[in-house]
């Protein structure tokens, strides 16, 4: 097996690893700092700071052996100049130094770190990118003690609207060509170029054009300096001031890795996760204003609906009650239960589970499709996250629900937006005993007879199921008025030490919703209603399907994490051939 | 042959009137090495690569590399598409030898084009000219036309089955387009900015696919070798580096101009008899041998020099394009060498750190300087930076802007020093 050796350490590659050296090195929980080089794109090696001595040893020509000198160690034949690792090729027996075991490549690195700094503002007091700088960091590892640089910088446009998503501050970039190579070789909209020579140049789109890339906000995530920023989230909150917990995009079929970035219970931003195996380092700007739905437009507390049409809020237990009271003067063959794309396994699962035990079986839900909205890549034609999920709980697919709703007495409802989407009419649910379990106000919950508030993605823990049949979970990123995050152990809670401390503020007691999580509403429903189900944190109830659904076979919250989520279609084959 | 310069008989730009003209140019003589190569069947295309590699016909654009061992590069044809990329982007401070091909000569230049694609089996050529040569880029189209007209480009040249494609591209007024792979990128519509190398050229060129790139004097000089074989061409100049060369001898003498005559010409004979001295009979104080990024030497250091790679290096310099620029005494070396580090500041394609930034900085301690605001330490940061721009990035754009910053201040300190402050002021 072909060899290298990077500081003195030997370390054994496959023949045909294409992978640059700065990768393999990175592989190996070693570092070279580096700005330009990005694991999905190609390595222009522009930004010359992952500089390495690098050699290969000297073979004989007529014997292939290795040369050996006077110490019987192999003669190396070193690059005459440093090489940039990103596009340095492993060759068999290559000699690599990083700034670790030769001073000359520290002393380059330095370098060019100073010199990338001169003309950069180092206004990171204000810069949003502060605190997750690579710059920043890198400068503190590798960076000179301070500069030489004592004339005047090179002024360049700021604050530019690049695109409705995106503003540029062309002081601040470093001329690393993420931006520009992303909208080459990832998104493929060729919006961005570099424009203008040497210490002028910037990113910017075509005059007259827009950068509205629908990836347009994956260019500020690989930014490595502040000069791409969030038009919507600049200035809003700073880094360390966040939690950061991981997610799933609720706002399409493909399952994109997430984080939720929360600070005093608001979610003020989303970011992508990476999963090589869904999203990649990527997902859709669309999905990113989703934090919105989390934090506004929250329902809070249960509604009901006592005379005409105006809705009123009322208690949890009256809510409850009023709940069993419907069911208990019908049969259950009166009932139709809508599951819903948008609500997780757990969820629907545990709707069916009380239902079917006090009799009902009608089980339906409206996949949430829109055709031709797909790109082939992070969006789908799917607008919900859980569409397979649903179907494989056994929830039957509708495509005409009004009729379905026309044969029920009482339709019940999980969030899902049905009138507003179009797929009911307020007419269709006239005459009929309507409930909906929903986290926003829409105007589907505004025709209901009663509303319940239920935690959203960003609230509890909870599974959905891809497009691709790829199981993969949420952790509550934000309190509710019942949950206490130091109790919740499910609950990311970024630093531990933060409890407590003058930096942890997560105080303000209208930022949390007056809300419980679906399954929990069913604990109280068949409490209330003598059937015996207790379910007990989500988690459990996943061991429960686990057990019960063979679609499920073997899937649990340790393995989701484990191995960044499921494949169910491939798990199940595997059973199959095992 | 130092001293037998005075006969020697110019090839590339003979003294012949309107040889631009096709016909004048056929003539005389022209497109028969084209015709003997291509209809020949004693010429295969290995042996026009090989006699031209014997002919070592130095690479005129700088780098000075054997044109024939570079064309000995190609991959073996595949039958995919294979180009020939002529650079004709002359943009150096100083060098203004091509346009003068382009003006008087440009079918010898077609010509060796023309045969070097032969050569390496090429199917399409195009000749990048710098944008601002824009009477030379319709010249140069007109000239084609005529050539096409004649049918020494198109299908089947001469009734074989060997057909060739040529085209004209004008730059868009950027230096960096003359470093060869920004140029092919140039070519692809592209900005300018170098490649990383490897894969070189030969493997993956322009569009992707085996490239090579000459330069217009290098081409021009093709015809001369196959008409007279490659002995006869190391016969001109100095073996070990031979052949006509045009000299663009500019600056301070009373004859500034493009010479054609042998490689290794002594230096102080271009200066005072080709150039007839410096202009109102004052000292040569500085020589800048070969285009702006080649080190300046002093006039004492120019004793015995002659103009060919090995004797230039020897005296601490390079031959580049042999674009000379003569200094007299009144010269302000400060305010010269700020001139050429604003000219790499401005013309940084700003691809890699350490040019786009250090360009820009060593400008702007030379500005400094030369208002009489600097200091000696940033003498000392200037040679600093040098040593942090040289080898350091893609192309050589960084090591052409380093170079004259330390050289000019290595070999003029006392002058630069002068124009410091005289009092070092202390660092906090």
């Amino acid at each position: 097996m072909p060899e290298i050796f990077i500081d003195g350490q030997r370390y054994e590659f496959e023949e045909g690893d294409d992978r640059g050296v700065l990768q393999f090195i990175l592989d190996q929980g070693k570092e070279v700092p580096f700005f330009c080089y990005h694991p999905a794109m190609s390595a222009p090696a522009n930004c010359r700071q992952c500089f390495v001595k690098a050699g290969t040893p000297v073979k004989d020509r007529e014997t292939g052996e290795f040369e050996l000198d006077e110490n019987g160690e192999r003669k190396i034949r070193w690059f005459p100049k440093m090489q940039t690792s990103c596009s340095l090729g492993m060759q068999d027996g290559m000699v690599v130094k990083t700034q670790e075991s030769d001073e000359d490549v520290a002393r380059a690195q330095k370098d060019t770190m100073e010199l990338i700094l001169i003309n950069h503002p180092l206004d990171c007091p204000i810069c949003d990118q502060a605190g997750e700088c690579p710059l920043q960091i890198q400068t503190y590892k590798y960076g000179p003690e301070g500069s030489r640089f004592e004339v005047k910088k090179q002024h360049k446009p700021k604050r530019v609207e690049l695109g409705p998503r995106v503003t540029l501050d062309a002081e601040r970039c470093i001329n690393c060509t993420r931006c520009v190579r992303f909208t080459d070789e990832i998104s493929e909209s060729h919006q961005l170029t570099i424009v203008q020579r040497g210490d002028k140049n910037y990113p910017i789109a075509a005059p007259g054009r827009e950068f509205n890339d629908p990836y347009s906000l994956n260019t500020v995530d690989i930014c490595p300096v502040g000069a791409l920023t969030s038009t919507d989230f600049r200035f809003k909150a700073r880094v360390w001031e966040m939690n950061q917990t991981p997610s799933i995009d609720i706002t399409g079929g493909k399952g994109t890795n997430v984080d939720l970035w929360t600070r005093d219970n608001l979610i003020m931003r989303i970011t992508p996760r990476f999963n090589g195996e869904v999203n990649d380092h990527w997902m859709p700007d669309a999905g990113r204003e989703a934090y919105k739905r989390f934090n506004e437009n929250r329902i809070s507390r249960p509604a009901i609906k006592l005379d005409g049409d105006n809705q009123s809020k009322t208690s949890w237990n009256n809510a409850i009650e009023t709940f069993a009271e419907t069911l208990e003067s019908h049969k259950p063959e009166d009932v139709l239960v809508i599951g819903s794309p948008h609500a997780s396994v757990e969820e629907n699962f545990a709707l069916m589970k009380v239902f079917n035990l006090w009799g009902v079986n009608n089980f339906k839900f409206a996949p949430h499709i829109e055709e031709g909205a797909g790109d082939g890549f992070l969006i789908t034609d799917d607008q919900a996250p859980n569409t397979s999920g649903v179907k494989l709980l056994g929830y039957e697919e509708s495509n005409d629900l009004s009729s379905e709703v026309s044969d029920a007495e009482i339709v019940i409802m999980l969030s899902d937006e049905l009138i507003d989407r179009g797929t009911l009419s307020k007419e269709d649910l006239k005459g009929k005993f309507s409930i909906l379990l929903s986290t926003n106000e829409c105007e589907t919950a505004a025709v209901v007879d009663l509303v319940i508030p239920v935690t959203c993605i960003a609230e509890h823990a909870a599974s959905y199921v891809n497009v691709e049949g790829r199981i993969q979970r949420s952790f509550p990123a934000k309190e509710t008025k019942y949950k206490d995050r130091s109790l919740d152990l499910e609950m990311n809670q970024g630093r531990l030490d933060r409890f407590g401390t003058n930096f942890d503020n997560w105080v303000t007691e209208e930022n949390k919703v007056d809300c419980v999580p679906a399954w929990e509403i069913m604990n109280q429903l068949a409490d209330r209603m003598g059937l015996e189900v207790k379910f007990g944190q989500s988690r459990e109830i996943m061991e429960e399907i686990a057990g019960s659904n063979p679609a499920f076979e073997n899937v649990s919250y340790e393995r989701m994490d484990n191995e960044m989520g499921i494949n169910l279609n491939t798990s199940n084959k595997q059973e199959a051939t095992a | 042959m130092a001293s037998d310069w005075k006969s020697f008989e110019p090839v590339l730009i003979p003294d012949i009137p309107n040889l631009d003209k096709i016909d004048n140019y056929i003539k005389n003589g022209g497109y028969k090495a084209l015709e003997k190569v291509v209809k020949g069947s004693d010429w295969k295309p290995g042996d026009v690569v090989n006699e031209v590699k014997a002919a070592n016909i130095r690479g005129r654009g700088g780098a000075g590399f054997n044109a024939g061992l570079k064309w000995s590069f190609m991959p073996p044809a595949d039958g995919g598409p294979r180009y020939l990329a002529c650079n004709g982007d002359e943009s150096e401070p100083g060098t203004f030898k091509d346009r003068k091909i382009f003006e008087y000569n440009p079918h010898l230049f077609i010509e060796g084009a023309l045969i070097a694609a032969y050569a390496m089996e090429i199917t399409t050529i195009y000749v990048y000219i710098r944008g601002e040569y824009y009477s030379w880029i319709k010249m140069m189209e007109k000239a084609l036309q005529d050539a096409r007209d004649k049918g020494f480009i198109g299908k089947n040249l001469f009734g074989t089955d060997y057909s060739v494609e040529f085209e004209v591209t004008g730059g868009a007024g950027a230096y960096i387009c003359g470093e060869e792979t920004s140029m092919l990128e140039s070519l692809e519509g592209k900005r300018g900015y170098p490649r990383v190398k490897p894969p070189f050229p030969a493997q993956k060129g322009l569009w992707g696919r085996p490239t090579t790139i000459n330069n217009i004097e290098t081409l021009a000089n093709v015809p001369g070798v196959i008409n007279n074989g490659s002995d006869w061409f190391k016969s001109i100049g100095p073996e070990s580096h031979p052949g006509p060369v045009l000299y663009g001898i500019s600056g301070h003498v009373n004859r500034p101009g493009v010479y054609e005559l042998p490689a290794g010409m002594p230096v102080m004979d271009l200066i005072n008899e080709v150039a007839q001295g410096i202009r109102g009979g004052k000292k040569l104080k500085a020589l800048i041998p070969g285009g702006s990024s080649t080190p300046v030497l002093r006039a004492d250091q120019l004793e015995g020099v002659s103009m060919d790679s090995d004797s230039l290096r020897e005296a601490g310099s390079m031959m580049g394009t042999a674009g000379m620029i003569v200094m007299d005494e009144d010269t302000d070396m400060v305010d010269a060498l700020w001139r050429i580090s604003h000219f790499y500041h401005h013309e940084s394609c700003g691809q890699c750190t350490p040019c786009r930034e250090g360009t820009g900085w060593l400008e702007k301690i030379l500005l400094k300087i030369k208002n009489g605001e600097g200091e000696i330490r940033d003498l000392d940061l200037l040679l600093d930076l040098t040593t942090q721009m040289e080898g350091r990035t893609i192309c050589a754009l960084a090591d052409a802007a380093a170079w004259p910053v330390r050289h000019t201040i290595n070999r003029f300190r006392d002058e630069f020093e002068a124009r410091c402050k005289k009092s070092v002021h202390a660092v906090a």
